[in-house]
């Protein structure tokens, strides 16, 4: 056969059917069901812009999407700082350092309910270990790290990080990996600190990887559900509560498929705009060696 | 005569049609959302099918999370199985809808009344929990009551509670049972445990002649008695500090708590009796009681809360005889015993009357209680879009659940959580009921 126009296309078609019909088939459906009344078992009733202005007026939403906010202001930095921390300590050639990537990579790996239930007990105030060596250290008011409300979400973030930064401390060191060694020769015979090393060979190296860690990690940030489920259920009273958790609920829990639709939309303008910005800002910080 | 010999031939062609769909076998689909049961399950449709030779049932369990969106989906397409299993948090949009079989005809003709708890019944009644016809009927059901571990009540040379208990008994014995050696610390022991959760809530709520919601449970509404029992549950956290606030006890499945020994009382659902027994082991010994009397309670009223699980058939069945038979079936005598978790009550009295299920042997010794509550008048506060309004299992930190827990951790009085849960209640419901 021979190889024309249309060859490639040929080889692509599985790949685009599948995007077609199971990628951007859904998100149109949901656009329109967005626009609906729907709870699954009876037909869907043209509602109009009701869903997103019930959203927009609601309470409960605004302060979810603040818990959004800070989970992802808190989570996208923290990862990636413990993840270049570990991925420098672990580019170390010791004996034994697979060994310690292989550690560092096992919250990844682990199925995140059975995170969330360690995790709960650890900081389960009447039973938990966290607060039973507080006690030990002389600390009385330990507080409630999953029940009081000022503590709840960002406890989430803290574990969500530990289980995460394994993730994150791989993609660095493949970045890291790819320095050429000759730069950080060249350092030392210059004399530079350990600190210069890093701010101005490490760092700039690495920023095509630091950027897209930094997509990865916000979109995990903004898409974060499994550990809220396992670990608080969203409360107290919502204040560990984010956008895809309350998606959730709305759609599989309240069977409010057209208000949790709208939800879902709000959430990809979201992801969308805050990626767009990424990329425009990119050209201002990420050093291409082309 | 040609043409007559065509009739016959016709004629004879429809006959031998009809009869071959009479000797056909009719299948049945039945969908259930336990699987811990599923064994005991088949063997009681291995029975079924064993006495009705001409219908076959296709089995599917599973967990209720997957239980629901896929049967949502299935009623969606139109494709429901002809038997199911219903919940009453579902029931009501279920039944508006159009989706579940009246059986209303099939319970009189074939159910003889005095043989079930039909008090229980009410549940699945629609569209008036009193007058409507049923759209499902139970197998199983539940109803709190308050727990009491013994040998706390023996070191604290306390009488066991009973049915005369008021709430100042109980307070009483709350703070006995309430140790606390290190003030620092919180106690290591507390009298009694309750949180925002419907189960531990509205019993106290009922025992006062309080209501939840109006009359015609569109709306919220707390009334005076409603709120005194609030106010009591919330005393006995914030003032007599006899009950840890939520805060406190998140990280431990919350059932645990009192057969970990870590409270001496607790008021919920009877399905904990199992639970209580595996997790506290063989030497926990506990009893249970009537929910105390709250000093509003209105003599004779003996509303209590039910909780039915249910089986329904759907509205489109082609085999609505046939699924009828294996309804009756499945809640009939033929249950084993063993198919309910201890403190589920089979909805057949002789079966719930059973040595089987009494089991003497066993704590708590007084089984009965269970029964005679049975007896009494059913109330829920189950509405169309309860889950989210009242805030349950996955959004347990939502709704009433929520604002009650903050109760607790004595971030909020009960005046300011009461006028939050109605707001926010009210603000759901008149999505569902327009008309108030």
């Amino acid at each position: 056969m021979k190889y024309g126009r249309i060859t490639p296309w040929i080889f692509l078609l599985p790949t685009v059917l599948g995007l077609a019909f199971f990628r951007l088939g859904p998100i149109l459906a949901a656009f329109f069901i967005s626009f609906t009344r729907w709870n699954v078992i009876t037909a869907p009733s043209w509602l109009g812009l009701a869903n997103y202005r019930e959203l927009l007026n609601s309470e409960v939403f605004w302060l979810i999407a603040k818990n959004t906010v800070i989970f992802s202001l808190v989570y996208v930095p923290g990862v990636m700082v413990c993840g270049l921390f570990l991925a420098i300590l672990v580019n170390n050639k010791l004996r034994g350092i697979t060994f310690f990537r292989g550690l560092y990579y096992l919250p990844v790996i682990t199925a995140t309910v059975a995170v969330g239930v360690v995790w709960s007990w650890i900081l389960s105030p009447r039973f938990g270990i966290l607060t039973r060596w507080l006690n030990d250290l002389g600390f009385v008011n330990v507080p409630s790290f999953l029940g009081d409300s000022r503590y709840a979400l960002l406890s989430l973030v803290v574990v969500y990080i530990w289980k995460m930064a394994g993730y994150h401390m791989i993609l660095f060191l493949a970045g890291l990996q790819g320095i050429p060694e000759v730069y950080y020769e060249a350092a030392k015979i210059d004399g530079a600190t350990p600190w210069q090393t890093l701010r101005h060979i490490t760092l700039p190296l690495l920023s095509t990887t630091t950027f897209f860690i930094m997509i990865i990690a916000l979109i995990q940030s903004l898409q974060t559900f499994d550990l809220t489920f396992a670990m608080t259920e969203g409360g107290p009273n919502n204040a560990s509560t984010t956008l895809s958790f309350f998606t959730y609920i709305n759609a599989f829990v309240h069977f409010r498929m057209g208000y949790a639709a709208s939800m879902a939309f709000v959430l990809f303008l979201i992801v969308g705009t805050i990626t767009v910005i990424n990329f425009w800002a990119r050209k201002y910080w990420v050093n291409t060696i082309e | 005569m040609k043409r007559k010999l065509w009739i016959f031939l016709a004629l004879a062609l429809v006959a031998s049609f009809a009869l071959t769909a009479s000797a056909q076998q009719i299948t049945l689909r039945y969908f259930m959302w336990d699987p811990m049961f599923e064994d005991m399950e088949r063997a009681l449709i291995d029975e079924f099918e064993r006495q009705n030779p001409n219908i076959k049932v296709e089995m599917t369990a599973m967990d209720p999370s997957n239980y629901w969106p896929r049967i949502s989906a299935m009623a969606a397409a139109g494709e429901l199985p002809d038997v199911f299993s219903m919940s009453t948090g579902y029931f009501e949009q279920w039944a508006q809808d159009g989706l579940l079989l009246n059986i209303q005809e099939f319970v009189d003709r074939d159910l003889s009344t005095d043989e079930y708890f039909t008090e229980v019944f009410s549940e699945n009644r629609y569209p008036d929990k009193q007058t409507g016809d049923l759209y499902a009927i139970p197998y199983a059901w539940v109803t709190p009551v308050l727990f009491y571990n013994m040998d706390m009540f023996d070191a604290a040379g306390l009488e066991y509670p009973d049915e005369t208990w008021t709430w100042d008994d109980f307070l009483e014995a709350a703070k006995k049972l309430t140790i606390q050696t290190d003030p620092r610390r919180a106690p290591e022991q507390y009298g009694f445990f309750w949180y925002g959760r419907y189960a531990q809530v509205e019993p106290w709520v009922y025992a006062n002649s309080g209501r939840i919601l109006n009359e015609n449970k569109t709306r919220v509404a707390i009334d005076e008695n409603a709120r005194e029992a609030l106010q009591f549950l919330s005393d006995l956290t914030n003032v007599h500090k006899v009950s840890p606030p939520y805060k406190e006890i998140v990280g431990i499945a919350q059932a645990d708590l009192f057969p970990l020994r870590q409270v001496a009382m607790w008021v919920d659902g009877s399905w904990n009796i199992e639970n209580n027994r595996q997790i506290g082991g063989d030497d926990f010994r506990f009893g249970i009681a009537p929910v105390p009397k709250g000093p509003s309670y209105v003599e004779g009223d003996d509303t209590t809360y039910f909780w039915p699980d249910s089986v329904a058939i759907s509205a489109t069945t082609p085999h609505k005889e046939a699924a009828w038979e294996l309804v009756k079936f499945l809640v009939g005598e033929n249950r084993p015993i063993e198919s309910y978790m201890a403190g589920k009550v089979p909805i057949h009295r002789g079966l719930a009357y059973s040595e089987e299920w009494l089991q003497k042997d066993k704590y708590p010794a007084n089984m009965e209680l269970i029964l005679q509550q049975g007896e009494g008048t059913g109330r829920t506060t189950f509405t169309l879009g309860w889950s989210e309004w009242r805030g349950y299992a996955a959004t347990g930190g939502a709704g009433m659940n929520g604002e009650l827990d903050k109760v607790t951790n004595g971030e909020q009085n009960v005046d300011q959580a009461i006028k939050a849960i109605t707001d926010y209640a009210n603000s759901v419901l008149e999505r569902y009921y327009p008309e108030p």
